[in-house]
């Protein structure tokens, strides 16, 4: 029955909230004259929510390519720097930001990283658009955190009491799982079946009925950079991994150390970037 | 009717006025959220706008220009709400470049009569292309010959997609219709960034364009289009046409013949002054010059290099 309400509750998600000094930092950009709609990108491109709401753009009905477009690099060149910026000034923020939040954020951005050098390691034509499916892999958290705050609280409080993996606990409480939530928000706004089987499936990737390949990596790097330990998954340990998923990556040894290194030099970075953002927050706050 | 969308958070509160519009066939947009609204306006713009003076953050100024400088919606008729104190002040018209204005105390009468009027004004000046609404025929004629008049030198480029036939026959009109979409963004889009307002952009039919801008950006703009449709286009091909290269299609006597796939081309016609005197004339130049273009294997772009001779 909760199941059936979440579902009717989730036809009136519109758009997401997200980190304020993600935010403030796009209209202090948006502001100087010589910001570019690529410029403005290699930011959004970090964000879950900024980046799925601009995919949600390109592929509505307006814009006119239904399912077709799943990277920022191409929804930029498609919407040009006005709607780009418009969708900046009007993006709504959580009002309360939360260490999870963070967590969060931190999480899919890793997630987003290994995902993109793992396809690149496999020689997949397209290493941005499994990159992105990294980035938005949790869109579901965000759901539940944003629009049903209540029971969010209840499943965090549950999971963390007894001990148990939040899915699981997802699943018990609310009847359904993040993944499928995240999943039926992305077909709703109409993004390509490339990037919502992989959000779908993330946890049980093998079920995924098509691009199977990429709800492997993507499972695969969710659980690589937890186990690094970069941002907050939600759980406080490591999922086991899928065995026919890994069959299907195999990298050798040799291929994982080599991904091993360069990951850690992006998550370096990254972890430059994402303290700049924490410190612009608290400078704004 | 029409769809119409109001960003009014401190008025229409009572359900009145909107039962009123309702009841004369048009739809309303509404949310009381007021950014979430604004966002739904980009995302699905409606056939006329309301939006009330002063909103927080500068949203209403934001929204306005955004919309005014978006050459697809430039068209779209803005409605602004203004308080007997703005016009006691006085509007800065250049920050709020809308159709009309509506006073807060207005009547409903008013505001049905106002609305109404925006709406028929909007369809005796458009003639835009139904698909990229992009201004057609008749505002290209009298926007390039106005230029041609003007003392600045400019290039006028006719833009046509290769092989577009073929593609329409492969995947039908609706994808095709999503190809010629795709290269009105990208023309948008560029020339915007590289033109602003000194650049135009009209859709003379079907897979062909044309725009202009000052002509010492022509060629940064041609590049950058060219690059754009380059990386584009794939996502519009199926993957095993993308494999092969090409279209391999039966043709009516049952013959197999194979097509190079979709590209673009660009004949590029600089204009100093003048040099034309009539549109027809820059036409008959980019009507020779597209044909070697388009003899040109994949996306291209050429420049019309006879001196212009000015007597």
């Amino acid at each position: 029955m909760k199941r059936e309400e979440i579902r009717q509750r989730l036809k009136d998600v519109q758009s997401l909230p997200t980190l304020p000094p993600i935010v403030s930092k796009l209209n202090q950009m948006v502001s100087d004259e010589d910001v570019t709609a690529v410029k403005l990108g290699r930011i959004i491109e970090k964000d879950q929510v900024l980046t799925s709401k601009l995919l949600k753009m390109v592929n509505s009905s307006f814009f006119g390519f239904p399912q077709r477009i799943s990277t920022v690099s191409n929804a930029i060149v498609l919407l040009g720097f006005n709607v780009i910026k418009t969708l900046i000034v009007t993006s709504s923020i959580f009002e309360v930001m939360q260490a999870s939040d963070i967590g969060l954020f931190e999480h899919s951005l890793g997630c987003a990283t290994a995902a993109g050098l793992v396809a690149k390691k496999l020689g997949i034509k397209n290493p941005e658009e499994v990159s992105t499916a990294g980035l938005i892999h949790d869109l579901g958290k965000i759901v539940l955190r944003a629009e049903m705050p209540e029971e969010y609280d209840q499943v965090a409080e549950t999971a963390r009491q007894a001990k148990q993996y939040m899915r699981e606990v997802e699943k018990e409480i609310l009847g359904i799982g993040h993944g499928e939530i995240g999943g039926i928000l992305a077909r709703q706004w109409n993004l390509p079946e490339r990037l919502v089987f992989p959000i779908e499936y993330h946890h049980r990737p093998e079920a995924s009925p098509d691009f199977a390949e990429v709800s492997a990596i993507i499972h695969f790097s969710d659980i690589l950079i937890r186990a690094l330990g970069f941002g907050f998954g939600g759980d406080p340990w490591v999922p086991p991994l899928d065995h026919q998923a890994w069959a299907r990556i195999k990298l050798g040894k040799s291929q994982m150390r080599q991904l091993l290194e360069e990951l850690d030099e992006k998550l370096m970075e990254l972890q430059d970037f994402t303290l700049d953002i924490q410190k612009d927050g608290k400078d704004s706050s | 009717m029409a769809r119409i969308a109001l960003v009014t958070p401190d008025h229409f509160k009572r359900a009145d006025e909107k039962l009123c519009l309702e009841a004369r066939g048009h739809t309303v947009v509404t949310n009381a959220d007021v950014a979430r609204s604004l966002e739904g306006i980009l995302a699905d713009p409606p056939d006329l706008l309301i939006i009330q003076k002063g909103l927080h953050r500068h949203m209403d100024q934001e929204v306005i220009l955004a919309l005014k400088n978006n050459l697809q919606l430039a068209l779209l008729p803005i409605l602004l709400m203004v308080s007997e104190r703005d016009l006691a002040v006085g509007l800065d018209w250049s920050c709020y470049p809308v159709d009309d204005l509506i006073s807060e105390h207005a009547t409903i009468e008013e505001i049905i009569t106002r609305i109404d009027l925006a709406l028929a004004r909007t369809r005796r000046v458009a003639d835009n292309n139904p698909l990229t609404k992009l201004p057609g025929n008749s505002s290209i004629l009298k926007t390039i010959q106005n230029m041609l008049e003007q003392a600045e030198p400019r290039a006028v480029a006719y833009v046509d997609i290769d092989n577009f036939k073929p593609y329409n026959d492969r995947y039908g009109f609706s994808r095709g219709d999503e190809v010629i979409r795709m290269v009105s963004r990208i023309l948008v889009n560029v020339i915007q960034e590289h033109a602003g307002a000194g650049g135009f952009i009209g859709h003379i039919g079907g897979d062909d364009f044309v725009f202009m801008v000052p002509l010492e950006k022509a060629e940064t703009v041609c590049q950058e289009v060219l690059t754009n449709f380059n990386a584009l286009i794939p996502l519009f091909l199926d993957e095993k046409d993308l494999e092969a290269g090409c279209f391999v299609s039966t043709d009516r006597q049952g013959n197999v013949r194979s097509f190079p796939l979709t590209s673009l081309s660009i004949a590029v016609v600089p204009c100093h002054p003048g040099h034309y005197s009539h549109y027809g004339e820059v036409a008959s130049t980019a009507a020779s010059l597209k044909k070697k273009v388009k003899a040109l294997e994949g996306s291209n772009f050429l420049v019309d290099r006879r001196k212009p001779d000015i007597d």
